[in-house]
């Protein structure tokens, strides 16, 4: 399904304007990878400066383990019959990783995303080689930086929601997985607008 | 699995034209949309540039402005824009900006297309554009008031104050009283809160005096046990119709839950129709002083809501209002000259500005002058001085306050002979200079009301047949009337008064009504037109070919809805106890009227254009 890729210093030399980018979020049972189980996935491909709503994907995922959902549920509104009626996470993964193709994964918070997709290839013998990150909490910390430069930048700011209300984004109210991916989206828009003019790709990873 | 994107849908379904989209049709328009940002700043389009996409503010604002700068709208999340160069298949003719930090939704030109050809409301919600949807504003705002007074009028809205009652034990001798100071004629007898009966002056006279019973005995035994009573949704007229069937003249208005409101009596009923503006006018005419006359006046502000309430048009709002005042000038001159004899030379009395046109609203300045007979002399303008002093004296009395340019046929200078008239004007349009040009426009809307007609009739004519002519004064009067920007930015609080007691408030005088006679004047000066009223004015214009089919119905409509919104503005002011003006608090607009508002407003800017391009102002500095 996937092939090993070169992302050469070229690629990393390609202004914001070019790039091809998947924004993503997973609603997961918690936040460990070795434990916990993907309940669903939302993505949603960003062209250059554009998002394109036409390629939005929502995947409801089926756990593996018996456990269930448990408690998360409260956070994520997913409970164990609506994740019973998803697929499999071996159907659903290869479909989300022909939409990353050779695109820079985009997320908020991206070591949890980054950490669930390898994890979760390593169970199904896939390949998530050399994929460039793209986090939105650290754009939004050089965000807050740069309007001052000696303050302290507290977790609290780093938050998607509060993120997106420093930069007059709406406010939205439901929390799937595709809602999340599309908010992180159009925070990455307003966070290289903010940051000003001619950033290449090398600028966004460091 | 294709993902809906529910934010983006839920955000669309809230706002026109989405609303009204089929489920399906809305999930298709957004599959094929995309997600921009644009920073405060940014221009997103500009005037003369292709274009392929429709844009729906998300969040943010931004700023659409014509090739001159002037603010055409200003857009608040929902609002889409751009469409026009789809639906006219033309370059913008606008600089789109955004002014805050914007996200937008960009609808391709063949996702719009696709979407106009299924669903016609869609479509026509863009193609007919802003004049269609002001035309059927115009039609529901007057559909929601339809009817007469009294068949309008809610027995609640009558009832003006808690009911005066006694408990069933009370002694007649202390109701009698308590009416007598109270000044009622009747009081509802209450049992712990409950109606049990009324007694009224008549019960009074024949069952107590009439009948000779001691004062002392308790209510119950005069009282008029278990009366009719009305609730407080029923109509004026039914109310009437239960008073005649019962012949009674008092009905206490009680609610569902056998609340009492209070009392509507058939004195309450009456005034509903006394007010009637037809009744006021052979009232004035027949006033025997200036003291009267004033006490008459104070009608005015109840005969104007009445009117909003009726359903009547601001057209013939203005109409009526401008009857009552032409007709206290007329009682005011007639009682003048009883005073001080027959006038020396001929005269004729004219009104200006909005009496002229027929569109005096309340409290309007008053606007006057004086034409005299060619040859008057000195001693003879002391009886004409005479004459406006206490006309205008009288005027202030009724609640036209003095106008504060000094108007007025009080001041020499515009209390002259017709010869000296005619010179005025010929400076006006020979050499004339920008600020004679606005001091000197009022006298254009200018209407004989008392006396010799004939002496301004001459001079009228004489100066409309070379107004067409006078390049230089049009040009100027067009440079003043292009100048008065409608308020198109209101909808986000930021060109709203800036300072003083009406910050925050939207005047509907300045960029709106005034704005539509500034340019209703240009147009009927242009083409010589003898026309004074706006609506007259436009009309005869549009047939004259100065102004366009369209843009002349367009301009009638907008003219009508913004002085509607005026007017009933005012009425409320003075029902309120205020004073009354032009200044509105948007909050206090429904959705459907600030749409409408705004609409209106790109009418009036869309003509401001049209005759900036008629007219050459460029060369005027």
């Amino acid at each position: 399904m996937t092939r090993p890729r070169r992302r050469g210093g070229a690629d990393r030399a390609r202004p914001v304007g070019d790039l091809e980018l998947l924004a993503l979020d997973l609603e997961t049972t918690g936040l460990d990878p070795a434990r916990h189980e993907v309940l669903s996935i939302g993505t949603v491909p960003v062209h250059g400066l554009t998002i394109e709503l036409g390629g939005a994907r929502q995947y409801a995922v089926r756990p593996a383990g018996s456990s269930g959902v448990g408690g998360s549920a409260v956070v994520h509104g997913i409970t164990d019959d609506a994740a019973a009626a998803g697929a499999g996470l071996e159907e659903v993964l290869p479909l989300v990783l022909a939409d990353l193709g050779e695109r820079v994964l985009l997320a908020h918070h991206a070591a949890i995303e980054v950490g669930f997709l390898r994890s979760a290839c390593r169970t199904h013998g896939l390949i998530l080689s050399d994929v460039v990150v793209v986090d939105t909490v650290r754009l939004q910390r050089r965000v807050l930086r740069r309007d001052r430069p000696h303050g302290h930048v507290t977790e609290d700011e780093l938050g998607l929601a509060a993120a997106r209300r420093h930069l007059g984004l709406p406010r939205y109210r439901s929390h799937d997985a595709l809602t999340d991916a599309l908010a992180c989206a159009e925070l990455y828009l307003a966070q290289v607008a903010a940051l000003g003019e001619g950033l290449t790709l090398r600028q966004l990873v460091r | 699995m294709v993902g809906e994107v529910t934010e983006v849908a839920d955000f669309l379904a809230a706002h026109e034209p989405f609303r009204e989209l089929p489920q399906p049709l809305l999930s298709t328009l957004i599959r094929r949309s995309s997600v921009r940002y644009a920073r405060r700043g940014t221009r997103i389009l500009s005037v003369g540039e292709d274009n392929d996409v429709m844009y729906v503010l998300r969040s943010g604002a931004v700023d659409i402005t014509d090739s001159s700068g002037g603010l055409v709208e200003r857009s608040d999340p929902g609002t889409s824009f751009g469409m026009s160069t789809l639906v006219e298949r033309a370059p913008s003719r606008y600089d789109f900006t955004a002014i805050e930090d914007c996200l937008l939704l960009v609808v391709p030109e063949s996702a719009f297309r696709d979407l106009c050809e299924r669903d016609p409301g869609f479509a026509a919600f863009y193609t007919s554009a802003h004049t269609a949807r002001l035309r059927r504003a115009l039609g529901v705002l007057h559909a929601a008031n339809r009817g007469g007074a009294v068949l309008r009028t809610s027995l609640g809205d009558l009832v003006r104050r808690p009911p005066v009652s006694a408990a069933p034990t009370t002694s007649v001798r202390e109701a009698a009283r308590l009416m007598a100071k109270e000044h009622v004629s009747s009081v509802l007898v209450l049992d712990r809160g409950e109606l049990v009966g009324i007694v009224t002056d008549r019960d009074l006279r024949s069952r107590v005096l009439a009948a000779g019973r001691d004062p002392a005995v308790p209510l119950s035994t005069v009282m008029t046990p278990r009366p009719a009573t009305a609730r407080p949704d029923a109509l004026a007229f039914e109310a009437l119709m239960e008073m005649v069937d019962r012949t009674i003249h008092h009905l206490p208005v009680v609610d569902v839950g056998g609340r009492v409101l209070g009392l509507v009596s058939s004195t309450d009923l009456m005034r509903l129709e006394h007010n009637n503006p037809v009744y006021l006018v052979a009232d004035l005419q027949a006033a025997p002083g200036a003291a009267e006359l004033a006490g008459l006046a104070r009608r005015i502000p109840v005969i104007l809501e009445q009117l909003v309430a009726e359903d009547a048009t601001a057209q013939d709002m203005g109409r009526v209002v401008t009857s009552l005042g032409d007709a206290i000038v007329r009682r005011l001159l007639v009682l003048a000259e009883a005073e001080l004899g027959a006038p020396p030379v001929p005269y004729c009395w004219v009104v200006l500005g909005s009496q002229a046109r027929h569109e005096q609203g309340l409290g309007s300045d008053q606007d006057h002058a004086l034409v005299l007979a060619d040859g008057v002399t000195r001693e003879q303008d002391a009886y004409f001085a005479a004459l406006a002093d206490r006309v205008s004296a009288g005027l202030t009395a009724c609640g036209y306050p003095p106008c504060p340019g000094d108007v007025m046929a009080t001041n020499p200078r515009w209390r002259v002979p017709v010869s000296t008239w005619r010179g005025h004007f010929a400076r006006w349009l020979d050499t004339p200079s920008p600020q004679a040009v606005l001091n000197g426009s009022i006298f254009f809307d200018m209407r004989p009301l008392h006396g010799t007609h004939e002496l301004v009739g001459a001079l009228r004519a004489d100066v409309l047949s070379r107004t067409g002519r006078a390049d230089l004064f049009l040009a100027y009067l067009a440079q003043h009337a292009v100048a008065r920007r409608p308020p198109l930015g209101f909808f986000r609080g930021l060109v709203l008064e800036k300072e003083g007691a009406h910050r925050d408030n939207l005047d509907l005088k300045a960029g709106g009504v005034a704005a539509v006679v500034e340019l209703a004047r240009v147009h009927a000066l242009l083409n010589g037109l003898d026309e004074v009223n706006s609506q007259a004015r436009i009309v005869a214009a549009t047939r004259a070919g100065s102004l366009s089919e369209g843009l002349g119905a367009d301009l009638q409509d907008a003219h009508e809805f913004v002085s509607y919104l005026r007017l009933r503005h005012q009425g409320r002011r003075v029902r309120a106890g205020h004073a009354p003006d032009n200044f509105v608090d948007p909050s206090t607009l429904t959705d459907f009227e600030r749409r409408h508002l705004r609409d209106a407003f790109r009418v009036l800017r869309t003509a401001q254009q049209a005759l900036t391009q008629r007219l050459p102002l460029e060369h005027l500095s």
